[in-house]
């Protein structure tokens, strides 16, 4: 299931193509939403194509992206709460990029805990089954005079291993310590899932994406037989009242941008909307808040590639030589969408939008719609090399276990077991010639 | 918002594509020494200037909780002014631990978390700087002590302030001064067993894990620059106008809204100039502007003479800028300065950045 798209009769104008021999992309790295920004601010510039009254709405939504909230009544950003992780989106998604795996560090937690029991009735259909009295997410915050519902304490657990050539690596993963309050018992059967904050640009480009272009490179029973599945995940969408193919979330287990920005606002901070209402009360947030949340997310700009080296050159064909390209497909084309700056655009997000499974050390157990235990939705790879530039020290894969690149594709097993191993047999100057590409995304 | 100079970057960006020797690319900017100055003589002088001024906020409100006198609490306001504008200066560049450890969110949240604070007065916790860490960011910081200090109309008078609120004041003061003093070491030793952040920076082009070039390093700065430009028009300035809300005005409670707009933009000042003398830290430094009137001498003297204007118009701003925004006499003054303040961010984008490559 080898799916690079060449399309050769492009003209050479971006980096990576204008060097001559790179087969794996040939557009810019976000279409013509892309920013020429490679600093920490790299991720928070609106598209570039734009129109002045597209430019309003982002806006309007990059005040809602930024608003800390408080408690109701309030002059200003009133909703916070009861319960919460944190106290407004950028607080988790540090210049719209990813956020730390930092959760029991008070004021500062970056991450959160998803969980569910594996058999009972869910609160929507197909979804999580809710764990009583918890939900499917936990929060660990509270308003002052109410006690969290849960205490989380995070340690990290350290192995050591070797590539082909004898250098030695070092990888960790998370041991998560929760607790009620008052000592009351959780489920022996509670399955749990540790999440850092995702970043969140380029997000409208995979939305526009047609349903069936991400159909098409689906292969539920590898009958290709390449070792790659690669599954969608079909999921409810609380905005459209229907079941959705699923797209954002480290499980695409959410089916539009409205929805996600609906239920982070609901579940991380406690604020509430038409469709994701904690109960009787009025809304704390109108529809159109979250619409216009969701268009920042939406017309948020990818960041151009870093100019290639030779390095980086071969590394891009070892990419393919590895099958990273498999699951992480270069380029993707969007369909129609009601933003006009985001139809009809060829864009390289390294991402097939599909799930797979990713083997038993990366598995967190806990089914979410379709996905199963084993399965993550392959991350789009865009802005990679900027990740230490926009949050120096931030880590990497759903959980931040991995510090580094080279520690992330070590972690890769399941579907992407080949392509680690490959990884781990190359000399040394094979590896650092595909983290030098990776750097320039 | 960037969306002007982008096409012609673009052309700069294809032309530098084909770097063939696996090392960092050519650029327009290869000047270490600028950035070591930028590390050394702006940033670091200006968040220690930040730790100072801080203490003495402490120390002016540890002397007002013993001595609640209404002289004490002028000094204690004084104290905050002058610990605000090192904060507002460094506000010209917001990138590195200031953001990556929440230093930023912890020292500098609003709008005033007020239910949960009069909560907290009310109850019975002991108000230990240890428990104020672990409060939500709008129950500390800069805007908190601010609320605290003068009220929600300016005219708090010390025999008002009650002996909860002092030992609170004293807690949020406290913990300021930690969360300065980590800033600081943050960039000069190292923060959480993270490389101090000055490496970091000034060995861009040669190991850096967040620089690959040199330039790329100027163009934080020059970002950093237009950025807090952008901020200031259109956010700072822009939300609370737009709205003729005095509640979205930041700063709102010390009157002292205007001082900080024209802080920022003497903070791109110094992050242009290379020099911290304007932060009260007395250093001077080589800067960008070098650079620029080395390629572009008339381009710097413009540039230069923008940021004057541009702060000139925040000046003639009547304060205080919360009243301003809803009195209609007031409204062209206050777009006359977004517009001088756009021009310097304009300036930045179209030209300065171009001129740094990448």
């Amino acid at each position: 299931m080898l799916r690079v798209r060449t399309i050769g009769w492009l003209a050479c104008i971006w980096s990576g193509a204008a060097c001559g021999d790179n087969e794996l992309f040939s557009s810019a790295a976000g279409g013509d939403t892309t920013v020429d920004d490679r600093t920490s601010k790299a991720f928070t510039a609106p598209a570039t194509n734009l129109s002045d009254q597209q430019l309003e709405q982002h806006l309007r939504g990059d005040q809602l992206f930024e608003a800390k909230f408080v408690t109701a009544p309030a002059p200003l950003h009133g909703g916070l709460g009861p319960l919460y992780n944190n106290t407004s989106c950028k607080l988790c998604h540090t210049n719209d990029g990813r956020g730390l795996p930092q959760i029991s560090d008070g004021a500062a937690a970056q991450a959160l805990v998803r969980v569910s029991l594996p058999t009972g009735i869910p609160s929507v259909p197909g979804g999580a089954v809710p764990v009583p009295e918890l939900g499917t997410q936990l929060q660990n915050h509270a308003i002052f005079g109410l006690t969290p519902e849960v205490t989380v304490e995070l340690a990290w657990v350290e192995s050591v291993g070797a590539f082909a050539d004898g250098a030695p690596y070092t990888l960790r993963r998370p041991l998560l310590r929760i607790a009620r309050p008052n000592a009351a018992s959780l489920p022996s059967d509670m399955r749990t899932s540790f999440r850092i904050a995702p970043a969140v640009f380029g997000l409208g480009l995979l939305e526009a994406i047609a349903q069936d272009d991400v159909l098409a490179t689906a292969d539920p029973n590898d009958s290709d037989g390449d070792g790659i599945s690669g599954r969608a995940n079909y999921v409810w969408s609380p905005t459209l009242q229907r079941t959705e193919l699923g797209r954002f979330g480290w499980k695409a287990n959410t089916a539009t941008l409205d929805d996600q920005a609906g239920a982070a606002f609901a579940n991380d901070m406690g604020v509430t909307s038409p469709f994701f209402a904690a109960g009787t009360d009025a809304p704390e947030l109108a529809q159109a808040d979250i619409a216009a949340t969701s268009f920042y997310t939406a017309t948020l700009a990818v960041p151009t590639r870093a100019p290639q080296s030779a390095a980086a050159n071969r590394g891009s064909e070892l990419f393919r030589k590895f099958a990273c390209s498999g699951c992480h497909t270069p380029e993707q084309r969007s369909g129609a969408h009601p933003v006009s700056a985001l139809a009809n655009q060829t864009f390289a997000p390294f991402t097939d939008l599909l799930l797979h499974d990713m083997g038993p050390a990366l598995a967190d157990g806990r089914p979410d719609f379709l996905a199963d235990g084993n399965e993550w939705r392959t991350p789009p790879l865009w802005g990679l090399g900027l990740v230490q530039t926009v949050l120096p020290g931030a880590s990497y894969l759903h959980d931040g276990r991995a510090r580094t690149i080279g520690e992330a594709i070590m972690w890769h097993g399941g579907e992407a077991a080949r392509s680690s191993a490959m990884f781990a047999a190359a000399p040394a100057r094979d590896r650092e010639a595909l983290l030098a590409f990776l750097a320039t995304l | 918002m960037n969306n002007s100079l982008l096409s012609s970057i673009a052309a700069l960006a294809a032309l530098n594509a084909c770097a063939d020797d696996g090392a960092a690319t050519p650029s327009g900017f290869d000047d270490q020494g600028i950035l070591v100055d930028y590390a050394d003589k702006v940033i670091i002088p200006t968040y220690q200037t930040l730790a100072t001024r801080a203490q003495a906020l402490s120390v002016a409100i540890a002397t007002l909780k013993t001595n609640p006198t209404d002289a004490n609490l002028r000094a204690a306001r004084t104290a905050w002014e002058q610990t605000r504008e090192p904060w507002e200066l460094s506000e010209a560049h917001l990138f590195g631990p200031v953001s990556a450890n929440g230093f930023d969110p912890a020292m500098d949240s609003w709008p005033v978390e007020r239910n949960d604070l009069d909560a907290v007065l009310a109850s019975n916790n002991a108000l230990t700087s240890a428990f104020v860490r672990n409060l939500p960011e709008t129950q500390k910081g800069f805007h908190t002590i601010e609320y605290l200090l003068w009220g929600q109309d300016a005219n708090k008078i010390a025999s008002a302030l009650t002996s909860r609120e002092l030992e609170y004041l004293d807690a949020l003061a406290t913990e300021l001064v930690t969360v300065t003093m980590a800033l600081t070491t943050s960039w000069t030793v190292g923060f959480n067993g993270a490389a101090p952040y000055r490496t970091v920076f000034v060995t861009a082009g040669t190991g850096s894990t967040a620089y690959p070039s040199a330039a790329a390093a100027a163009q934080e700065i020059l970002v950093g620059m237009s950025a807090i430009a952008n901020e200031v028009a259109n956010g700072k300035i822009a939300d609370p106008y737009d709205a003729h809300d005095p509640e979205k005005v930041e700063s709102q409670f010390s009157f002292n809204s205007l001082i900080d707009f024209a802080d920022n933009i003497r903070g791109i000042a110094a992050a242009y100039s290379g020099d911290a003398t304007i932060a009260g830290a007395g250093q001077t430094g080589r800067g960008l502007d070098e650079f620029v009137a080395s390629k572009a001498p008339a381009l710097d003297i413009r540039f230069k003479q923008e940021i004057v204007d541009a702060i000139a118009a925040i000046n003639a701003i009547p304060a205080p800028f919360r009243t301003a925004i809803t009195t209609p006499s007031s409204y062209p003054l206050i777009e006359a300065a977004q517009a001088k303040i756009r021009i310097v961010q304009t300036t930045i984008d179209a030209e300065l950045i171009p001129l740094v490559g990448q």
